[in-house]
């Protein structure tokens, strides 16, 4: 639980991050831009692992599944759309829900302040309804936002873990993690073809991730 | 926002160097010969600040020693983020100590020259030449600002009377002449010594103007810029061996340019996908081989180096060597991938070796050996626990330097706390060096710091707690035949000097 807190904690901030790296000068940095994806993605694997591992006695297999489905249509979107965040370039602005982000951001976090424009650029649900390409991703922002809704309402009161537990956490959380990734593929060949386990010796070129770059579009939405 | 233009000046407050030295425990300590590695052999030789202009006025009142040295704790306050040094280089001699700051300025500060008189002033750094090398500029296409902070600062190799030296910053590199003056021509027969046109009818006599000396005057001019080229942030600049073309690197473009042509330049790398979602990695930093003009290397920020032959092809995208070391499974962690991002890479003096520098480590490379590093040196282990508060406070992205020694025996690199560390290569041992201001007193050694890990803390010691990471040294240089090193902290630039020297 107090992985999953953390885990949600560092992706929040990491949005937090990558919203205000927008607005500094000299535009986007592409390096810090990747950098904090990276950030967000191994802190999403964690927090999915984690609600993985809480869930695990009850349903096991839909919820590695879950995924699945996020990860083939935003393909399609993809070729549409632009990810903003990689390109040196501005943003367009995406018919994305931005709702995730919002919710995000309403968890408590003791280091980021909340950015307080975050719902300026609310997209109206009018856009959405367009049948536009962006439509599935938005699906998926809103799926991903159920999953972030229940950790809230599991534990009412959440205490901030102090940073030096934390810390101290996540290098036992690999052997966790890799311990819990075999299981979720042995049990379910089509899960998501997210970055290996965390023991594993050599980082390879990491496939695109999809469910990453929904994520980014949706903070880039802002 | 209205950049001011450089009327800024800047003061040095030299140091007198110490009588006898000895080693902190008080027994006469080793000459370091070459390697000036060993404990308490390193003096301040002066410390060169940059005021703003609200300080440089109070401060031309006063010349006494001590009333200055009061108003340095003041200088804190007053100094600017435009102040703030990105850069530091020494030219090829080592004559010149150029620095790029975060307003687009370059000072070049020239070392003095030896005199009988003065025989102790010799090693101190004066103001040389300043100049505006870049403005913020604005790209209207993209609806971005283009920042003036000076990335990188190459010399080129001297050929003639005046100085050479490539400046960037995250767009446009320019090509410098610095030049001094020190004559001027008088007796004109057109002109009175106004300049002002005489009156034809009143020139009776013909005379020969002849050159009269005059204050040397140093000018700056930019003799050739290079824009246009990156459309991400340049973050290295290295010029080539033959002294003809230099290159300019961004996050996922290297371009070679000749520096007589100014609106083209070669494409050599190009690592951008073709679907930028599927970006992985980015290049972090680019340098040409010392001696070997078709080589060069490129950092990623995987970790990984690639060295490039560009005889192979014109387009050097596939490399010839590809240096990586193993990732260590037992030090895995959240954060792993962010701080195996190397920061800096720079040939040795030789070309035998290369140096790389991520968040917590610095390492050596064979270029005969592409499997592991020869040598892995630990700059801050005690932070690799405090990675997660280092990503909240943005310290885990800073972009530590690294330099080599003339003799390539020591490298130095910087950390937090105004820390800097020197590792000798040679000998195995290590030290580290404080760049403070309670440090710059007249007669003062610099002594070893030592940060303390464990539960107990020792009299000198202080805790990784107690470190300051607003005070960072991520630039530093060498000079590239003398125990002499420049290391910029914040706005504050040190020079510091081996004793024996």
């Amino acid at each position: 639980m107090e992985v999953q807190k953390e885990a949600q904690r560092i992706m929040t901030l990491s949005v937090w991050k990558m919203y205000h790296s927008r607005m500094q000068r000299g535009g986007l940095r592409l390096h810090r831009s990747l950098q904090l994806s990276l950030v967000m993605r191994s802190a999403r694997e964690l927090y999915l692992s984690a609600k993985v591992e809480a869930h695990e006695p009850e349903v096991p297999l839909p919820t590695g599944r879950s995924p699945d489905p996020r990860l083939h249509p935003p393909r399609e979107a993809e070729a549409a759309a632009q990810a903003a965040p990689p390109d040196g370039e501005p943003p367009s602005p995406e018919p994305m829900d931005t709702q995730e982000t919002p919710r995000a951001e309403e968890t408590p976090s003791r280091c980021s302040p909340r950015p307080a424009k975050a719902s300026r650029k609310r997209r109206s649900s009018s856009l959405s309804d367009s049948g536009d390409a962006g439509l599935v991703p938005s699906k998926k922002a809103r799926l991903e936002e159920e999953e972030a809704e229940e950790t809230p309402s599991e534990v009412p009161d959440r205490l901030q873990p102090p940073p030096a537990q934390a810390e101290g956490a996540f290098p036992n959380l690999a052997r966790v993690l890799q311990r819990r990734f075999s299981g979720l593929l042995n049990c379910n060949p089509a899960a998501p073809p997210t970055a290996p386990p965390a023991c594993e010796a050599k980082p390879a070129c990491r496939p695109a991730d999809s469910m990453l770059n929904v994520l980014v579009r949706a903070v880039v939405a802002f | 926002m209205v950049l001011q233009s450089s009327k800024r000046h800047y003061r040095v407050w030299n140091h007198r160097r110490l009588g006898p030295w000895c080693s902190p425990t008080g027994s006469p300590a080793p000459l370091s010969c070459e390697t000036g590695c060993g404990e308490g052999s390193w003096i301040l030789v002066c410390r060169l600040l940059v005021p703003t202009q609200v300080s440089l006025l109070s401060m031309e009142e006063d010349i006494d020693t001590r009333k200055i040295n009061n108003s340095f704790l003041r200088d804190h306050s007053y100094a600017t983020e435009a102040d703030i040094i990105s850069t530091v280089e020494f030219n090829h001699t080592g004559e010149l100590l150029a620095t790029g700051d975060k307003g687009g300025r370059v000072v070049i500060f020239q070392r003095e020259q030896e005199s009988k008189n003065q025989i102790h002033r010799r090693g101190e750094y004066n103001v040389y030449s300043t100049f505006q090398s870049h403005e913020p500029e604005f790209d209207y296409l993209k609806s971005l600002e283009i920042e003036e902070k000076i990335n990188k600062i190459r010399w080129l190799p001297q050929q003639n009377a005046a100085y050479f030296l490539l400046s960037t910053n995250d767009k446009t590199v320019k090509l410098w002449k610095v030049s001094e003056r020190d004559k001027r021509p008088e007796g004109y027969n057109l002109k009175d010594e106004e300049g002002r046109l005489r009156d034809p009818s009143t020139i009776t006599t013909l005379r020969v103007p002849v050159l009269r000396p005059m204050d040397l005057m140093v000018e700056a001019t930019p003799r050739r810029v290079f824009a246009n080229a990156h459309t991400y942030h340049i973050n290295s600049i290295s010029v080539n061996s033959d002294y003809e073309t230099y290159m300019s690197a961004d996050d996922l473009r290297i371009n070679l340019w000749n520096f007589e042509i100014t609106n083209q330049s070669f494409n050599i790398v190009d690592i951008k996908p073709a679907n930028m979602e599927e970006l992985t990695e980015v290049i972090t930093a680019a340098e040409f081989h010392p001696h070997h003009c078709n080589t060069f290397v490129y950092s990623s920020s995987k970790g990984t180096i690639r060295l490039c032959d560009m005889r192979a092809s014109a387009l050097c995208d596939r490399h010839t060597k590809f240096f990586e070391e193993p990732e260590d499974p037992s030090n895995r962690s959240f954060f792993s991938e962010i701080i195996s991002s190397i920061s800096d890479v720079k040939f040795s003096h030789s070309g035998r070796y290369i140096m790389t520098r991520d968040y917590l480590t610095v390492k050596v490379w064979d270029l005969n050996m592409e499997n592991r590093p020869i040598e892995t040196y630990q700059v801050h282990d005690y932070l690799r626990s405090k990675l997660c508060s280092l990503y909240e406070n943005d310290c885990i992205f800073d972009k530590f330097e690294c330099v080599w020694n003339g003799s390539d025996s020591v490298i130095m690199t910087g950390s937090y706390n105004n820390f800097f560390r020197m590792f000798d290569r040679n000998t195995k041992r290590d030290v580290t060096l404080e760049a403070s201001r309670e440090n710059s007193k007249p007669r003062a050694i610099l002594k070893p710091r030592k940060v303390c890990v464990g539960g107990k803390r020792r009299k000198d010691e202080i805790s990784v707690d107690s470190l300051d990471f607003s005070k960072k040294i991520l630039h530093t240089a060498w000079h590239p035949s003398e125990n002499i090193i420049a290391v910029a902290a914040t706005n504050n630039l040190y020079i510091f000097q081996d004793k024996v020297n």
